[in-house]
């Protein structure tokens, strides 16, 4: 008997049928991995389990028993727990009382919260104040704080919706061992990922979902990562590698400096894209928020900027790495989040020019291949990977001279992630300078002219084409520097 | 969408409110046959026309995640300047436009603490709430001014087209408040900051201009609603329009605008001011006490923000 067995789940948001018939089984003590591409239906089916959704049709037991979820204590009264894609920490609350939301004593006795803390951020290898805000760390730190409030939680399912999206290699690692640990205790777990490799690392089955139905589940250790892929898409999709390119001429030098960063200079080349790598706490992670006026002091050719509207001003845009806090506004529509930062654009006298602005995100909807392709859409109905294309498109619109990107690609799946590749490479083609911060080494190497690796708040090592996987990887980590 | 698939929680959301006002002008023409006459639906829509000026100026500052607590009393300061003004020498249409001068700053002046002091607007207008009503008393001594020149009187008792003047304000400045925040940038941005102001910084929007911008706009809006009393009154008085800040946020929660920001219109607003004014004529109608009329006015508000929860809550 499995430990979960939800039958015949559909669920419809309106028009769009985000599950059909999906039955979905659960082994006690294994990593079941899904995948599929962006807006299958994997967060929804998770959700519904997790008692975040109610379905609209199907049925579910727990051990046996026949179980329904009116909300997500009731699952996790039952043991069900979840970390979600969009995080969902309170940024103005400390790590501590993030940690124990929801079950905070009635009394907080704060050295004693602050204790209890550290054993949990141990548990993910974080080292973090107990005391400090949550509005103030990365997103690999929040993501990691998530999965330490998760574990917590001690669950007997344990859903994890794209952990490794923002952790760059050697953090994925410390995740593997940690869900090593949490399955030989006993625990089963989903595990949600846009990339195969992990799910050949720690899998033991997968489940494909395809525009909401299940279409197949697989030993891992009988598969192939071409038949998973063959069956999320329907066909092969090929490795990334951008073609090289002619030097360019100087476009400007950044100078930052500030909290966890020393000072530091780079010089852009038109049409250049200069990757950043570096592990949590190396610096990589502050850098483009500062060079977006956000924190620190930064300057662009001589110029300083001090606020996003400097940066703005002085052609210079970011994709934030945090979608749901920086990027989008859940409320508004598609269309009215692409326009974001173009309405000076978009206007004539005051008034929104309606054709141009239709126009404007017609042409994005399809040069990043949105799905459904709504423009009227509000953005909180498109699923993860949706979002992002999105807030991608409304920087895009600006057309900039520089482009900062943060995680550009965080949750977007294999398909949709070499049409946005091929986006960045047109941009840098037409001369546009980018600055590249990515978790994703393999990413780094495929569009990268070099790559900075950041250590201890500074840049350590400058590595040049051709890119070797090992090798970035051992800088990033440091091992190479100790060996 | 086809007939068989009606969604009727998406229905609901988009036309709840107009269902609940029908309704209550259905309950009440039936208990009472001087209800649905012409002469008293004018009568309705003239009383409200003051909230409802108010309110379109409430509704913009809360869509911007703001809130506008000194309305009342700025209402009241600009009443007496403007009719001080008047009856002091200045002529009419101009008194009455350095009244709205006012009004404006007066907005601008709790929007520029609110936007670059980072005090809560709550604050800010509570205290607003106080000075501003001070000032009126002082400027006034406490006394009613009276003795106004004509266009007061047009404002408050003329008619245009068979409808009073009143009405064809509140429908003016409704239409202008709707086409900046449906067909301008300006209101895109305040949608943007209410739903989500850090996204709407980084997206270059200038957050704090705009957010001064919505409390201008409000201390407008009450300063042509001072306008209109004083018309109405045929004087103004410093202790005009106490609590009618609480009465205009009413209208705009009950007519479905999020207290979170981001979301909602003025045309809800409408509606909400219409739903509390029914209920007042109403009960009015019924020789319903006044004590108990206040009870059933709050109990309104409370169901309409309920139901508001619900939907929303549903909709994660
Ligand atoms: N709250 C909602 N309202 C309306 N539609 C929704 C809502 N949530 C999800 N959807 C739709 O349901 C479908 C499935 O979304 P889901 O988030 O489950 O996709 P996913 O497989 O997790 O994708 P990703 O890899 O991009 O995270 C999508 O078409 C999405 O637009
Ligand atoms: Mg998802």
């Amino acid at each position: 008997m499995s430990l979960l067995q939800m039958t015949g789940v559909d669920k419809r948001f309106g028009q769009v049928a985000a599950l059909t018939g999906v039955d979905f089984t659960l082994e006690a003590g294994e990593v079941h991995a899904l995948v599929g591409e962006n807006g299958a239906g994997k967060s929804t089916l998770m959700k519904i389990l997790a008692g975040v959704q109610p379905p609209d049709a199907g049925s579910m037991t727990l051990a046996g028993r026949p179980v329904r979820f009116h909300g997500v204590d009731e699952a996790q009264a039952h043991g069900v727990v979840m970390v979600y894609q969009e995080l969902a920490l309170v940024p103005s609350l400390s790590v501590a009382e993030n940690l124990f939301l929801g079950r905070l004593p009635r009394v907080v006795g704060y050295r004693d919260l602050y204790a209890r803390a550290r054993g949990p951020l141990a548990q993910v290898e974080l080292d973090l104040d107990p005391a400090g805000e949550v509005a103030s760390l990365g997103i690999g730190e929040r993501q990691l704080l998530e999965i330490a409030r998760a574990l917590a939680r001690e669950g007997r399912i344990l859903v994890l919706d794209e952990p490794t999206a923002a952790l760059s290699a050697s953090e994925s690692e410390r995740l593997f061992a940690i869900i090593e640990k949490v399955k030989a205790s006993g625990v089963a777990m989903v595990y949600i990922s846009h990339r195969l490799e992990e799910v050949f690392r720690i899998a033991d089955r997968v489940t494909v979902l395809r525009d909401g139905r299940l279409v197949g589940t697989r030993v891992v250790a009988d598969t192939t990562a071409d038949e998973i892929v063959q069956l999320m898409v329907g066909k092969a999709v090929r490795r990334y590698q951008r073609a090289p390119r002619t030097k360019g001429e100087a476009l400007g030098t950044f100078e930052a400096a500030g909290p966890g960063l020393e000072p530091l200079s780079i010089t852009l080349e038109a049409g250049e894209i200069v990757g950043l790598a570096g592990v949590i706490g190396s610096g990589r992670e502050r850098i483009l928020p500062t060079l977006f006026g956000l924190a620190g002091t930064a300057s662009w050719a001589g110029d300083p900027v001090r606020s996003p509207r400097d940066a703005i001003r002085e052609g210079i845009v970011l994709v934030p790495s945090d979608r749901k806090q920086q990027g989008l506004v859940m409320e508004l529509t598609v269309q009215e989040n692409v326009s974001l930062a173009t309405l000076s654009r978009l206007q004539r006298f005051g008034f929104m020019d309606a054709r141009r602005e239709r126009e404007q995100t017609r042409t994005w909807i399809e040069r990043l291949s949105l799905r459904p392709p709504e423009p009227r859409k509000p953005a909180r109905e498109l699923s993860g990977g949706n979002q992002q294309k999105v807030v991608v498109a409304k920087s895009l619109a600006t057309e900039p001279t520089v482009l900062l990107l943060d995680e550009p690609t965080r949750g977007v799946d294999v398909g949709a992630r070499t049409e946005l590749y091929d986006v960045i490479d047109g941009l840098s083609r037409r001369g546009l300078g980018l600055l590249l911060s990515s978790s994703d080494t393999e990413e780094l190497i495929g569009l990268s002219d070099r790559i900075l690796v950041f250590r201890g708040g500074r840049v350590a090592t400058e590595l040049r084409p051709p890119f070797d996987y090992e090798e970035v990887v051992a800088h990033v980590t440091g091992a190479r520097q100790l060996a | 969408m086809s007939l068989a698939r009606v969604n009727w929680r998406e229905v609901f959301a988009r036309f709840g409110l107009l269902m609940a006002l029908v309704a209550l002008v259905v309950i009440l023409s039936l208990l009472s046959d001087r209800f649905l006459t012409p002469s008293n639906v004018v009568n309705v829509l003239r009383q409200i026309s003051i909230n409802a000026i108010i309110a379109c100026g409430m509704t913009v500052v809360i869509i911007g995640r703001g809130i506008d607590l000194s309305v009342g009393s700025l209402l009241a300061l600009t009443g007496v300047v403007g009719a001080g003004l008047a009856v002091g020498g200045l002529p009419a249409g101009l008194a009455v436009l350095v009244a709205m001068a006012l009004g404006t700053a007066l907005g601008t002046f709790n929007g520029l603490f609110v936007a670059y002091a980072g005090i809560a607007p709550f604050i800010v207008t509570l205290a607003g709430l106080t000075i501003f009503r001070g000032a009126a008393l002082a400027y006034t001594d406490g006394r009613p001014i009276s003795g106004l020149p004509p266009l007061f009187m047009t404002l408050g008792y003329g008619t245009f087209l068979g409808l009073p003047v009143p009405i064809w304000i509140m429908l003016a400045f409704l239409l202008v408040t709707h086409v900046i925040l449906r067909f301008t940038a300006l209101g895109r941005a305040i949608y943007a900051i209410g739903g989500n102001e850090e996204a709407a910084r980084l997206s270059g929007i200038p957050v704090r201009r705009v957010q001064v911008f919505t409390f201008a706009f409000s201390g407008l809006a009450a300063a042509l609603a001072a306008m209109v009393l004083t018309g109405r009154l045929n004087s103004a008085q410093p202790s005009a329009g106490v609590m009618f800040e609480l009465d205009a946020i009413a209208a705009v929660v009950v007519g479905g605008t999020s207290l979170f920001g981001g979301r909602g219109g003025v045309f809800g607003t409408l509606v909400g001011a219409l739903i509390i004014g029914v209920i007042n004529n109403g009960m009015n109608l019924l020789n319903v006490p006044s004590f108990y009329q206040q009870i059933v006015k709050g109990g309104v508000i409370l169901a309409a923000l309920l139901i508001e929860r619900l939907v929303a809550t549903r909709r994660t």
